[in-house]
């Protein structure tokens, strides 16, 4: 799998991730490299291979649980105020 | 009281005071840290039956959980994790956090942002990783037990590559609550100790369901020290040819008189094919890659951890926040992750993957049928150098290449040191059992502990 400096630029943007073109370039050689030595899973025949554990992750009872303490939660806030984060306006900016 | 340290935590409990016991392992970090690294942040002196090192990305409220990285600097937890208050309840206390690979993802703890941890038996070499810094404390005899966390063999390599034993647990036998999410399908807390008798009795603190962590097992906890000294006379281990066959040099040998050690105390030793297990790592990079890029997703700068000061919009917020919090292997995860999950390749990469693994599965559950355990080596090579392989992500992921296969099936594995290499480097021998087999790896591992007395040997520092 070859990955060039624009499709590492797409999948930057998705995972909200920016890099010059200098680093887009050094990303996509590197994960070309990773990529081509993955690629090894095509030759392995899964042909009737079941791709799912039986064992499924138990729901639990939808009750109501203790919180987190909001003072403790605020220590760890980058902007904090009346109880709210504080973020840049999300609605009707540029 | 130096000698205190030198002793396995199962005995030198009863010899002092709680309050003595942890002023002797401040007193060994404060004067062997300096030439390790393998702590983040060290707590005073608390009086405690196990003074204990937990892995800097496990939370803790009475010490920062920086996960190694630029992004939680100065995060502190608002809870305990479940396996952090099971120990408190049992009368341990936190001695420090470890350094580890950024958010885990490395194999030698250079990867963290504060600077790597040094291999205690040679200060140029690696300690291994990601728990590097919970292998070199216990291996530096500055603290007797620490908790790492596994994602692909992140608790037994850097153990192997230490010289102390390391364990990693049956897939939700310990609640991953409290640890940070590098990949939800693989991730387990670990154990770090010198002898597996302390490595059973501190793992019997921690293991059980927990409501918290639906992914926790409620299988009953089993007596983990139960079988110590009942040997391995008719037992029956698997030596896996694929592992093993390509192998040369010290590793090849150390592996072959390991295996000698169990044969003649009574087990039956075979050869044995698991086919798929050289895919392993190329399993390994799409699933975990693909779990960590959206459990990473959580650090976008809005509820805790690192905010970009020159963020003005919201979308920069995001960008610049996660730009200037990761470092470049986090990075490169997250870029393989979300690559893997895209649209017109979820397929051919996570959807392979997953099938590969999941045949992986069957193939070890066949040969469980007939093996008590199957053996490799726990690495292919003793501790490399530092910088040795940061330029090549590559070849530092393939020294995972023997543990990795125990995470992607969810089965326990366990690191026991089985002797040094020509230049003094700790050797380690791996042992994998069924899902839930805790108690027989202990078994196996205590025998060949009690055979070989390899943990005696301690670094000079």
């Amino acid at each position: 799998m070859n990955i060039d400096r624009d499709e590492a630029r797409r999948i930057a943007g998705l995972a909200h991730l920016e890099f010059d073109d200098a680093g887009l370039d050094r990303m996509a050689a590197e994960m070309t490299k990773i990529l081509t030595y993955i690629d090894q899973l095509r030759e392995v025949s899964v042909d009737g291979v079941e791709d799912r554990d039986a064992a499924a992750t138990p729901m639990r009872a939808d009750d109501v649980q203790p919180s987190l303490d909001r003072e403790l939660v605020a220590r760890n806030a980058p902007a904090w105020r009346d109880g709210f984060f504080v973020v840049p306006k999300v609605i009707g900016g540029e | 009281m130096s000698d205190l340290l030198e002793l396995p935590w199962t005995e030198a409990r009863g010899q002092v005071s709680p309050r003595e016991y942890a002023d002797a392992c401040l007193r060994a970090i404060e004067q062997r840290d300096e030439h390790v690294h393998a702590f983040l942040h060290v707590r005073p002196s608390s009086p405690a039956s196990l003074p204990i090192a937990i892995k800097d990305n496990i939370v803790t409220t009475d010490a920062p959980t920086t996960c190694g990285s630029q992004i939680l600097r100065d995060f502190i937890s608002p809870f305990d994790a479940t396996a952090v208050a099971r120990l408190r309840a049992a009368g341990a206390a936190v001695a420090g956090k470890t350094n580890l690979d950024e958010f885990a993802m490395g194999s030698s703890t250079e990867h963290s942002a504060f600077g790597p941890t040094r291999n205690p038996w040679d200060l140029a070499r690696v300690a291994g990783g990601s728990s590097g810094g919970s292998a070199a404390a216990v291996a530096a005899r500055m603290v007797p037990a620490a908790l790492g966390s596994e994602t692909g063999g992140s608790v037994r390599q850097p153990a192997a590559l230490c010289g102390v034993v390391g364990l990693k647990p049956t897939y939700g036998r310990v609640s991953r609550r409290g640890l940070v999410a590098f990949a939800s399908s693989l991730d387990q807390i670990g154990v770090v100790t010198k002898t597996v008798r302390d490595c059973a009795e501190v793992f019997a603190i921690i293991a059980g369901h927990d409501p918290h962590d639906s992914t926790s097992s409620t299988h009953p906890v089993d007596d983990y020290t139960a079988d110590l000294g009942a040997g391995v006379q008719g037992l029956r281990f698997g030596i896996v040819r694929e592992a093993v066959e390509p192998l040369g040099g010290e590793v090849r040998a150390n592996f072959e008189a390991a295996v000698d050690v169990l044969r003649r105390g009574g087990a039956a030793i075979e050869e044995t094919s698991v086919p798929t297990i050289g895919m392993a790592i190329a399993i390994y990079y799409i699933v975990a890659n693909a779990e960590a890029s959206a459990n990473l997703a959580r650090f976008d700068g809005i509820r805790y951890g690192h905010r970009s000061e020159r963020a003005r919009t919201l979308d920069e917020v995001y960008f610049d926040s996660r730009g200037e919090g990761f470092g470049a292997e986090v990075k490169r995860r997250i870029m393989l992750g979300t690559f893997a999950l895209s649209s017109g390749y979820y397929d051919a990469y996570y959807g392979r993957a997953q099938r590969v693994r999941a045949k992986l599965r069957h193939e070890l559950a066949e040969s469980f049928r007939t093996f008590d355990a199957l053996l490799t080596p726990t690495t292919p090579e003793p501790a490399f150098r530092l910088g040795e392989k940061t330029d090549d992500p590559l070849s530092m992921y393939l020294s995972d290449v023997f543990t990795a296969p125990a995470n992607l099936v969810g089965i326990p594995a366990i690191a026991v040191p089985s002797g040094f290499s020509a230049a003094g480097l700790p050797l380690s021998l791996q042992l994998m059992a069924p899902h839930f087999a805790e108690r027989s790896l202990f078994r196996t591992a205590g025998f060949f502990e009690r055979e070989t007395g390899y943990w005696r040997r301690a670094p000079v520092l």
